[in-house]
């Protein structure tokens, strides 16, 4: 099926149109309204239907900013947390910045409920947030990952009393992670912006019928994947930080470097941002995304963004060049005021742009003094930028290959996250990337469609699905909270091979439910298998699996 | 979101693919509900607490401690050393002030291992305190001072061992009394040795001892004699089987104890020891131990199953406890008042004729110690060193070592001893350690087979 992908932008509103063979169709830019992001989607759409010959139906690939917006600026409605933290950490040293009802009741490491939720404290801790006027609830208990009975046993007792809270989100749905205070602000954040998701929803739906040549919608996730609309509505924060990661996936569709490791170099005028491409697949951020200042659960691709683009001010310091963080403003080549990054390569002939004598003008007048000609400046410039470009790359590596690890066999032999090739994405990506690469000894290409990209990276976004399978065979029970189940098993019929085949069926099924006909490939990511042991009999076995459908993206020509 | 008061830097390391046997204490899950706890806590994103990643030492870091027989290669597999490395991260951070201070969460555990290595004993095989405080000694000079609580139910033997001679370190290890529990020693009568008596202190606690007297021991014993010799670094090795749910021992400490414990002795590192009650005390007593060195409220911390009932102690323990506060209280008092000849004899020579079990891997070592008693400084030793059992057949080796701050009598009498020992062909190895120098030599050396 042909593909509208549309990513509204922070300028822009980026819409692609991809055919069934992946070739682009069309492509349309139109200036983001930040009153009326919905105005956004629509002109982008109308256009790229109006470009669209033949009555051919098309799917809807959507990234939407507003979740992300209302985060960012407070917005979205009011709401607090009924919080089951049981001992440990004192839950006024997390300072959330929000309002946080505790109340009695504890499930422990192994899933065990120690003690049980006090209905009537629960019922009047709900009072209060509504009387403190929250108006969308999230129940979020520690350990809920593992045993998910006191939350649905809050929620009852807040449902039955007839508390008409418009959203109720409970901490296990939207994570097997570890982490109780981010599924405190995961749930948090989910709850207030559920119903700006809800709304954007209900207006898609209308759009729909009035266009039936789309015949279905996808929203964008932070892990580069995609979700239905439906699920979208209960879990919206997962449509965080969308933006970026379609940027991600655009280089995964539209490279053609056949290296399972890459590094995704992608300059703008002010930042540069680095993602990485480990055996194929991009690496996601350890604990989850960040936005707002808020640490959440949600899966989210690894980027670190740089203070170094085309537009950078640049700085004479010891007779030597210093870039960035700060952006001047567009290029003397342009007409802008000062000589950036992106007039040094004008006027060294490197990338052709507005007035070539506008940028040496402005060169010459930055070098005065400092540098014996405009020439060598420039050539100073290029040398900064590459080389503060290629020292962030080798530090996001040294990041990544000291992030912790729990096994003496991860410790001796780690797997190979080294780039073999440079992709670079951007407008000024042509001046700097070969240049870089050379450095870095490493072979490069520059993705075409930089002006658009993200919208093509929307289009070829596949869906993703992933869950946590916990086995506690000791306990006779087999845990999958993403889809609060909680089910009884045998112990004698159940090993790792079952245990895996359970994560791999479960996780298969699940994304038939959500109508994914073309499941791609599910895959065992994560794998633990632990004896339990008492007084020196085995008497159980512990696993933790997580499993995928296979993420990637689709070719694009 | 939180802010640690103190910074604090963890280096965690499970170790989730080691264990002596699948079934053993020290198995691959030991701190699996830890690693749990941690996570879900969520410390790992409070401000000022920083995760770090172990290396793997090498051979240079353990010589300085170690005689292992027949080498290192043989004796110290690669997750020891990645547990040594990692207790010489702990240092490095706090050293190059990188953060406040610092905890070593890992395993395997070391503090049952002496200086000469056949196997391992007590679960262990090198002693990663050890390692890492000879690796600060090597960094800041001899000078140093540095004084080592451990608080295992276990008598910290190794250390003791490895330090006994020396003054520029404090050993103070609470255990359970020896009488009742492995290794069996640890007596109030174990003192140091000539250069360093009054440097060993041991608190046997009778089974049953709980928060209420851990604390008292913590407040009117340990912390008065740090407060007087002032170490420059306060180590921990904390070991958290004195827990009341822990199966190897009968000790009735709680989380909440053990983090009081860390608020009151503000160590600068600290280093895991054993602690086998791995579900019920492990994940809530290294939460603990981490708030409180964060300078975060511990006083929700709880576990699951506390109930007031689990503190009290058996009526006859605190009477016990205060006794032996007063009695090594007296002694430290009156250490500098002790006659060496009165306690080492008048001869040129301190002798120590020993036999140690190595119950992990059955082995029986009989040692022969010889240190000099030297005015100048704190000794050349020799050491014959006899081992049998387990799988390593039959050895026997001779050990000179050189102490830091060597007169050049000793050292001079030491390289002789070295030379001699080997013309005499009734050892396999001789040994020859030299801290000061680095310099770690061995004769005939060993080498793998198959290896050039």
């Amino acid at each position: 099926m042909r593909v509208i992908g549309i990513d509204v932008g922070g300028t822009n509103t980026d819409a692609a149109l991809i055919s069934d063979e992946g070739i682009v169709l069309a492509m349309v830019k139109t200036p983001t309204d930040h009153d009326d992001i919905l105005c956004s989607v629509r002109t982008a759409l109308e256009e790229i239907i109006a470009s669209h010959k033949g009555p051919f139906p098309m799917e809807l690939h959507l990234s939407t900013t507003l979740p992300t917006n209302a985060i960012v600026e407070g917005e979205g409605d009011p709401a607090a947390v009924v919080a089951i933290p049981g001992p440990g950490m004192n839950l006024l040293d997390y300072d959330f910045g929000f309002p946080v009802y505790s109340v009695k009741g504890y499930v422990d490491h192994r899933g065990r409920v120690a003690s049980d939720i006090d209905p009537d404290e629960v019922l009047s801790a709900a009072r209060q947030a509504w009387n403190d006027g929250a108006r969308a609830l999230a129940i979020v208990g520690k350990f809920s990952q593992r045993n998910n009975s006191l939350e649905l046993a809050a929620k009852q007792v807040v449902e039955q009393a007839g508390l008409k809270f418009s959203q109720i989100t409970l901490g296990h749905q939207l994570s097997g992670r570890h982490g109780f205070p981010r599924r405190i602000m995961t749930a948090y954040l989910n709850a207030r912006v559920a119903g700006i998701q809800q709304e954007f929803a209900a207006v898609i739906e209308r759009l729909m019928s009035e266009n039936p040549i789309i015949a279905g919608v996808r929203i964008l996730k932070a892990d580069g994947g995609t979700m239905g609309l439906a699920e979208s509505c209960v879990r919206p924060i997962e449509t965080i930080l969308s933006g970026p990661a379609a940027s991600l996936t655009a280089s995964l569709a539209l490279s053609r470097r056949t290296e399972a490791n890459t590094v995704v170099v992608d300059i703008g005028g002010t930042t540069t941002d680095i993602a990485v491409i480990a055996g194929g697949e991009p690496v996601c951020q350890r604990g989850g995304a960040v936005i707002g200042g808020f640490n959440t659960l949600v899966r989210a691709l690894y980027t670190v963004s740089i203070g170094l683009g085309g537009d950078s001010e640049v700085r004479i310091h010891d007779s030597g060049v210093v870039l960035g963080p700060r952006r001047v403003g567009k290029a003397a080549a342009l007409g802008g005021a000062e000589a950036t990054p992106t007039d040094a390569a004008v006027a060294l002939g490197l990338a052709e742009l507005g007035q070539r004598d506008k940028a040496i003008a402005a060169l010459k007048k930055k070098a005065a003094g400092a540098f014996a000609s405009w020439e060598s400046l420039a050539q100073a410039i290029i040398e900064a930028f590459v080389l503060r470009l290629c020292t962030a790359v080798d530090e996001v590596y040294r990041t990544l290959e000291n992030v912790p690890v729990y096994t003496v066999s991860e410790i001796l032999a780690p797997p190979d996250i080294r780039p073999r090739a440079v992709i670079g994405l951007g407008a000024p990506a042509g001046v700097f990337i070969p240049l870089a690469a050379e450095q870095l000894g490493l072979p490069w290409e520059i993705l075409p469609y930089h002006a658009g990209a993200n919208g093509i990276g929307a289009a070829a976004a596949r869906p993703t699905v992933s869950l946590s399978v916990h086995v506690d065979t000791e306990q006779e029970q087999m845990i999958i909270p993403e889809l609060g189940l909680r089910k009884q098993i045998k112990q004698a019929l159940f090993d790792q091979k079952q245990a895996r085949r359970a994560a791999v069926e479960h996780t298969l099924a699940y994304a038939q439910g959500l109508g994914l006909e073309e499941c791609s490939e599910i895959q065992i990511v994560e794998e633990e298998a632990f004896n339990v042991v008492r007084g020196f009999h085995t008497v159980g076995r512990i696993f933790n699996i997580r499993a995928q459908m296979r993420p990637g993206a689709r070719r694009v020509r | 979101m939180a802010k640690a008061k103190r910074s604090v830097g963890l280096i965690f390391f499970p170790a989730f693919d080691w264990c002596i046997t699948p079934d053993h204490p020290e198995r691959e899950e030991r701190l699996l509900y830890t690693r749990d706890q941690i996570m879900e806590e969520g410390l790992l994103d409070i401000a000022g607490i920083y995760e770090y990643r172990p290396y793997v030492a090498e051979d240079k870091p353990i010589q300085r401690v170690h005689i292992c027989v027949p080498s290192v290669a043989r004796r110290v597999s690669e997750p020891h050393r990645i547990a040594v490395g990692g207790s010489m991260l702990a240092a490095d951070l706090v050293l190059d002030n990188k953060v406040d201070c610092a905890f070593a969460l890992l395993r395997p555990p070391g503090h049952h291992a002496n200086r000469v290595v056949h196997g391992a004993r007590g679960f262990c095989t090198v002693n990663n305190e050890a390692i890492m405080v000879e690796h600060m000694r090597r960094r800041l000079g001899p000078s140093i001072r540095v004084a080592i609580v451990d608080t295992d139910a276990h008598h910290a033997d190794g250390t003791q061992d490895i330090f006994y001679n020396d003054p520029g370190i404090l050993h103070i290890s609470l255990h359970q009394d020896g009488r009742t529990l492995y290794p069996g020693t640890g007596f109030v009568t174990e003192r140091g040795g000539p250069a360093a008596y009054g440097n060993t202190i041991n608190v046997p606690l009778p089974p049953g001892t709980g928060d209420e007297g851990i604390l008292y021991v913590m407040e009117n014993l340990v912390m008065p004699i740090l407060e007087e010799w002032k170490p420059d670094y306060i180590i921990n090795a904390a070991g958290q089987d004195n827990h009341y749910s822990d199966p190897l021992t009968n000790m009735n400490f709680s989380a909440g104890g053990y983090a009081r414990l860390t608020e009151m002795l503000r160590p600068d590192i600290v280093v895991l020891e054993g602690g086998y009650s791995i579900e019920g005390a492990l994940p809530y007593v290294n939460v603990g131990i981490i708030l409180a060195l964060a300078g975060l409220d511990c006083s929700s911390l709880r576990e699951p199953d506390w109930k007031p009932d689990c503190l009290r102690q058996p009526q006859h323990v605190m009477p016990i406890v205060k006794n032996v506060v007063s009695e090594v209280r007296r002694q430290w008092e009156t250490r500098h008042q002790v006659k060496r000849e009165d306690v080492f004899g008048r001869g040129t020579n301190y002798v120590r004729d020993r036999s140690i079990f190595y119950d992990t891997d059955q082995i029986v070592e009989k040692q022969h110690e010889r240190i000099k008693l030297c005015n100048d400084c704190s000794g050349w030793r020799e050491i014959y060193s006899q081992a049998a059992g387990g799988r390593i057949g039959h050895t026997q080796v001779a050990i000179v070592t050189v102490p830091w701050l060597a007169c050049r009598n000793c050292r001079r009498e030491a390289v002789e001893a070295y030379e001699r020992l080997q013309t005499l062909g009734r050892f396999d190895q001789v040994f020859y350690q030299d801290c000061e120098r680095d310099e770690y030599l061995c004769a005939p050396d060993h080498h793998e087979p198959g290896a050039l």
